[in-house]
């Protein structure tokens, strides 16, 4: 009999289908692994289970019981418990007190904590985790893996019949994942169930009995892990025959061009190291990688949004200055389309018009202020070169859909007509049409003779825009591949990390 | 129809507007002599140095900071000049200093506020109680007093009916105005108190922009000091001494969102008409001073209040 | 072996103990108190020593409240002007020509009062969400209108013995605000070390969101640390302002600052989390302390009027002392 059930699962946010039908069977006393790239409904499904959002339609059982859904602290109380990706942890406060705020222990009715017994406790948790870190330091001050190990012992801390954990080992040594895997077979000796997600796929291959593998927000199978082999798996959850995977004319790189970026040994501890990366005119290089590679980090760096510790850069055959600031790289004809839209791309409040003339303010105003015939005429041919769907050039940002968004973040740049975009996950959250009109956008641009930088998730679609694919894994590039030659096999395989010495 | 004057209303402005109306009118019900030219001229005295100081209040609020020193600043420009005249400096060069010192001040706030990341409210704290704490060590608490004539004309002089104060406010309001509205600057400021992060994105350099306005904030401080000690002929240690609070009410009350962005000059402006009217209207009618406060904080909280609900509304 | 090993021990807790704010602190606290008592014996006198404690003492009442609520992320600078409503109408209740009602019974409707005040701010930035800078803002006008109104323009004179006694009198040698105090600081060490409530509290404001998961009553929390604050004012009203025989419309100006001030220096974040109440007590001391100190170093009259500036530069340091801590740790 199995113990957790999701049936027939939905979920939309806004146009875009998250996760349609899913169901999936959780036995007690068995690890089950979810599987999937990213943005595959992975990460929606867990929030389904654990509380944190309410499905459109479908049911969750647990022994034939329903669900609270959409409650996290009733679903806790029965017993079912999610670590998330991210650790939930106070970093003021010390581990003890982590573990138990909210739960806390007292004597005398609520009025003396009960603070050796819960010591106690805590020591026995972390002890059983592998963790020999003092109790009593503020948890900010411990490494992200000990952080993540706090956040564990607070879900062991319940009684709980399902634990859900959500790339747990993401952040954590060899050491630590070993005493991980360990908790993890002794909950399942007890006859817990656990929903394991990770993109580790040896971890999926040791540990886990099942592995359902979700693709586009649907369930592409469940299968016994004994019946698979890694490059079956891949290809599950790849899946869909690739459809018209590269575009029809490619433009083939001659050496006698110069590149418009060229980076040489850049690095910045810890997030990424050693890159080299030219990007010509005209051509569009595709980023690809795990989220958490380093992608983000080296545009935001390459924008001077970041600081960079060691290396070169070379826009246009000049060297970018020690400590560049994002001034000097847009003067000298680089933008970025960041990968947050709403925190860091737009001004949600503001009007569409402010928005896309926000900074190209300075060439659009003269001594005596802003040049208002010139700003309504460059807003207008933007909305509708960009093809932004809106009421008017007054309406603000936030009414707009998700795509309109995009096209203006996008539309904001290309008023200055920049010789390098950096796009970084230009389509996340983008329903279909629109992702459509944006990717022939970004050709567009790459024929006007723009370098475009592309950093995506999204497999087919960076193969079908990209002429080269650089593979980013751990913070270092893996290989380079003509995208007529790739597929996304060959591309996961790269971003996938190697055999660990936790597993050998 | 219905959600159409709904959204008219949410707007404060419209809100404030219709509030100052209806104030009038039943002022005027109740005791139209208040109403009357020369008595609202008497009454205007000295509500100068508050609006000026509350345009780049303002233009600060809106970037989503606060600056509590302007009081404290005040005090130190005021010293200054005053201590200057009295070792024999001449005036018009004590006006000068007193302009730089408000700028340094500023600069001060602006400096921890962009560099070091301090809280606007609690490094402004500090400067508040630093500042007048200079002024009063300097001018061992002493008034200082004695000015010249042709100093203290400058507040006393009228020109078309409206004082020399009004008029500079007048001429800052225009500036402001254009600034928000016809220059770029306006844009940033209002961008930056939506989304500091996507303003920063875009390029435009946010930092320079705070430090200039909280310059501008000390200047103003400077310029309201000279006004007060040319009205008053006399420079003290705590002059000023809760001015922040009146210039912040007004400008809250005013529409501007505590939290940047949002809000508006026009709205401001009916901020410090409303409650310099409220204030007038009730220490002259019933003569109770008293009330005064009572009524300004409580339509202080009423409007944050009510603005609150409000939006609560418009977003769900 | 083992020795050297617990005298690495014990550096390194020395060491930490003078990165916490409370021992820097109190180390210049007592060298102050050193070098003016070298400069002037007389500064050491039991009358004086406890001049400067009374002094102290509401101050620190109020500041153990405040800081639960700079824990929490919040700030509250209406403190001054309850005191000012507290104290009005306190001596309007037991004044023989006003209401003249018995001490005892006015001791408990200012407390009450004062708990009611702060609850109204709670409710205000717990429930309706306005933020409290504001609505304590509009507090700090609207009370000080009402300290007015109750006056109306008059001083109380006639406070009845009994109330007097609060201020004035003495137990076992101690001045009756100087238990009230100790007790207060007791009191709220157990609160934040020994109750689920202050632990949550400290969560809430160190990370909300996170307090939010954990499913984390965080209106109701909010709201009891402002009505608490309201009751230790009221009690900060009822120990200091007997000690005066004149009640007047001017009692707790500047008060707020004072306590926002001695609350941050004590080295609680103000973007929430952090506090420790040595901290706090030893900076409540050392800024009530700084007038007195100035007047005994004999630098003569004018130096007095310094004390403010002082004030301010304490301020700026710990500030700047936050920003070297911050960037060592970031490194």
């Amino acid at each position: 009999m199995s113990a957790l059930q999701a049936k027939q699962i939905s979920r939309s946010y806004g146009g875009t289908r998250a996760l349609s039908e899913v169901s999936i069977e959780l036995l007690p006393g068995s690890i089950h692994a979810l599987c999937g790239e990213n943005g595959a409904g992975k990460s929606t499904l867990i929030k389904i289970l654990s509380g944190v959002e309410t499905p459109d339609s479908g049911e969750v059982t647990l022994n034939g019981q329903p669900i609270p859904l959409g409650r996290v602290h009733a679903v806790e109380q029965i017993g079912i418990v999610a670590v998330h990706q991210e650790p939930v942890v106070f970093p003021h406060l010390n581990t003890v007190d982590n573990l138990f705020v909210g739960r806390e222990q007292s004597k005398v009715g609520g009025l003396w904590l009960n603070k050796k017994g819960m010591r106690e406790q805590a020591c026995q948790i972390m002890h059983s985790l592998g963790e020999a870190f003092s109790l009593d330091i503020p948890v900010g001050q411990l490494s992200l893996a000990q952080r993540q190990m706090v956040s564990m012992g607070r879900a062991l801390l319940h009684e709980c019949r399902i634990l859900i954990l959500d790339e747990p080992t993401a952040s954590l040594s060899a050491r630590e994942s070993r005493s991980l895997f360990a908790t993890m077979d002794r909950l399942q000796q007890q006859g817990v169930g656990i929903l394991y997600v990770s993109h580790r796929l040896e971890e999926v291959f040791q540990l886990a009995q099942q592995v359902t593998i979700l693709r586009d927000g649907q369930c592409a199978g469940t299968q016994p892990t004994s019946s698979l082999s890694r490059s079956e798996l891949i290809r599950m959850m790849v899946g869909r025959p690739v459809d018209n995977p590269s575009r029809q004319q490619k433009k083939t790189k001659s050496k006698s061009d110069k590149p418009i970026l060229k980076i040489r040994g850049m690095r910045r501890d810890p997030v990424f190291q050693d890159i080299h990366l030219e990007v010509y005119a005209g051509e569009i290089l595709g980023l690809s990688g795990l989220v958490g590679a380093g992608r983000s980090e080296i545009a935001r760096a390459i924008f001077g949004l970041d600081p960079v510790d060691e290396g070169e850069i070379w826009f246009e055959g000049r060297c970018l200055p020690e400590g560049f600031t994002i001034q000097d790289t847009m003067a000298m004809g680089m933008a970025m389309v960041p990968e947050d839209r709403q925190r860091e791309g737009l001004v949600l409040p503001a009007s569409v018009e402010d928005n896309l003339t926000l900074p190209s303010l300075i060439e659009l105003s003269g001594w005596m202020g802003m040049h208002r015939k010139p700003r309504h005429e460059a807003s207008r041919s933007l909305i509708e070169q960009m093809g932004i769907k809106t009421a008017s050039r007054a309406s603000s940002a936030q009414s707009l859909s998700g795509g309109n968004q995009q096209k203006i973040v996008l539309g904001k740049w290309v008023y200055r007509q920049p010789r390098l975009f950096i796009l970084d996950e230009p389509t996340r959250g983008v329903d279909v049409g629109a992702k459509e009109e944006v990717h022939r956008m970004i050709e567009q641009l790459a024929a006007g003779g723009s370098a475009i930088l592309l950093i995506s998730s999204d497999m087919p679609e960076i193969l079908r825009l990209s002429d080269r694919i650089l593979t980013l894994c751990q913070g270092r590039i893996k290989g380079e591949i003509a995208s007529h030659e790739a597929t996304q096999e060959i591309l996961l395989q790269w971003a996938l990390p190697e055999e660990r010495d936790a597993l050998s | 129809m219905k959600t159409k004057w709904f959204s008219w209303l949410s707007h404060p402005e419209s809100l404030l507007s219709c509030l100052t109306l209806v104030m009038l009118g039943w002022i005027c019900n109740v005791d139209p002599t208040f109403l009357q030219w020369e008595v609202q001229k008497e009454l205007s005295t000295h509500i100068w140095e508050t609006a000026l100081m509350a345009l780049p209040m303002t233009l600060i609020i809106l970037t989503g900071g606060i600056d509590l020193s302007i009081g404290s600043t005040m005090s130190l420009c005021a010293i200054t000049a005053g201590m200057l005249h009295q070792h024999g400096v001449p005036l018009p060069m004590g006006c000068l200093a007193a302009a730089l010192v408000g700028l340094a001040g500023g600069w001060f706030n602006g400096w921890f506020i962009t560099r070091l990341k301090v809280h606007p409210l609690i490094i402004t704290l500090a400067t508040m109680a630093a500042f007048r704490g200079i002024a009063e060590g300097v001018s061992q608490a002493r008034p200082l007093s004695g000015f010249p004539k042709s100093f203290t004309w400058l507040g006393q002089a009228s020109w078309l009916g409206i004082p020399l104060a009004g008029w500079l406010f007048l001429g800052c309001l225009a500036l402001c105005a254009w600034i928000m509205h016809g220059h770029r600057l306006g844009r940033y400021i209002h961008a930056i108190g939506y989304n500091e992060v996507a303003t920063r994105y875009s390029g435009i350099r946010v930092n320079r922009i705070l430090l200039g306005l909280y310059c501008l904030s000390g200047l103003s401080a400077s310029i309201a000091a000279i006004l007060f000690m040319a009205r008053r002929n006399t420079a003290k240690a705590d002059i000023g001494v809760g001015v922040e609070l009146g210039v912040i009410t007004a400008v809250v009350m005013g529409g501007v969102s505590i939290f940047g962005g949002r809000g508006s000059l026009f709205g401001v402006c009916l901020g410090l008409v409303l409650i310099h009217e409220t204030r007038e209207f009730v220490s002259w009618h019933w003569s109770r001073d008293e009330l005064n406060l009572l009524a300004l904080g409580s339509l202080l909280i009423l409007s944050v209040v009510f603005q609150q609900l409000l939006g609560h509304k418009r977003s769900s | 072996m083992k020795d050297g090993f617990q005298g690495l021990r014990l550096g390194k807790w020395m060491l930490g103990l003078l990165k916490q704010r409370a021992a820097g602190l109190f180390c210049f606290t007592f060298l102050a108190l050193g070098l003016v008592s070298l400069i002037n014996p007389a500064f050491l006198a039991w009358g004086n020593l406890r001049d400067i404690a009374v002094q102290a003492a509401p101050v620190c009442i109020i500041s153990c409240g405040l800081m639960l609520v700079l824990v929490l992320g919040e700030i509250d600078i209406s403190v001054g002007s309850m005191m000012g409503v507290l104290a009005a109408s306190m001596g309007a209740m037991v004044s023989a020509t006003r209401w003249g009602l018995s001490p005892w019974i006015a001791v408990i409707l200012t407390l009450i009062l004062g708990t009611l005040m702060g609850a109204l701010n709670g409710w205000l930035i717990a429930y309706l969400r306005v933020p409290s800078i504001m609505v304590t803002l509009g507090m700090l006008t609207a009370l000080r209108g009402v300290t007015e109104v109750i006056m109306g323009g008059t001083w109380i004179t006639d406070l009845p013995p009994g109330i007097r006694y609060l201020g004035t009198g003495s137990w076992m040698g101690l001045p009756i605000c100087l238990w009230v105090c100790a007790g207060v600081i007791v009191l709220s060490t157990w609160l934040i070390h020994r109750t689920p409530l202050g632990r949550r509290i400290f969560a809430i404001g160190s990370q909300p969101r996170a307090a939010h998961l954990a499913g984390l009553p965080i209106q109701r929390v909010k709201f009891l640390v402002f009505a608490w604050t309201g009751f230790l004012t009221a009690l900060a009203t009822l120990v200091s302002v007997p000690q005066l025989s004149v009640v007047d419309s001017g009692i707790g100006v500047g008060m707020e600052l004072l306590v926002v001030t001695c609350v941050v220096v004590g080295g609680t974040s103000v973007s929430g989390g952090t506090g420790h109440l040595s901290g706090v007590v030893f900076a409540v001391l050392l800024m009530t302390m700084i007038s007195t100190l100035l007047i005994f170093m004999k630098l003569g009259e004018n130096a007095t009027y310094w004390s403010r500036a002082i004030q301010g530069l304490f301020i700026l340091g710990a500030i700047l002392l936050d920003h070297l801590v911050r960037s060592k740790k970031s490194s």
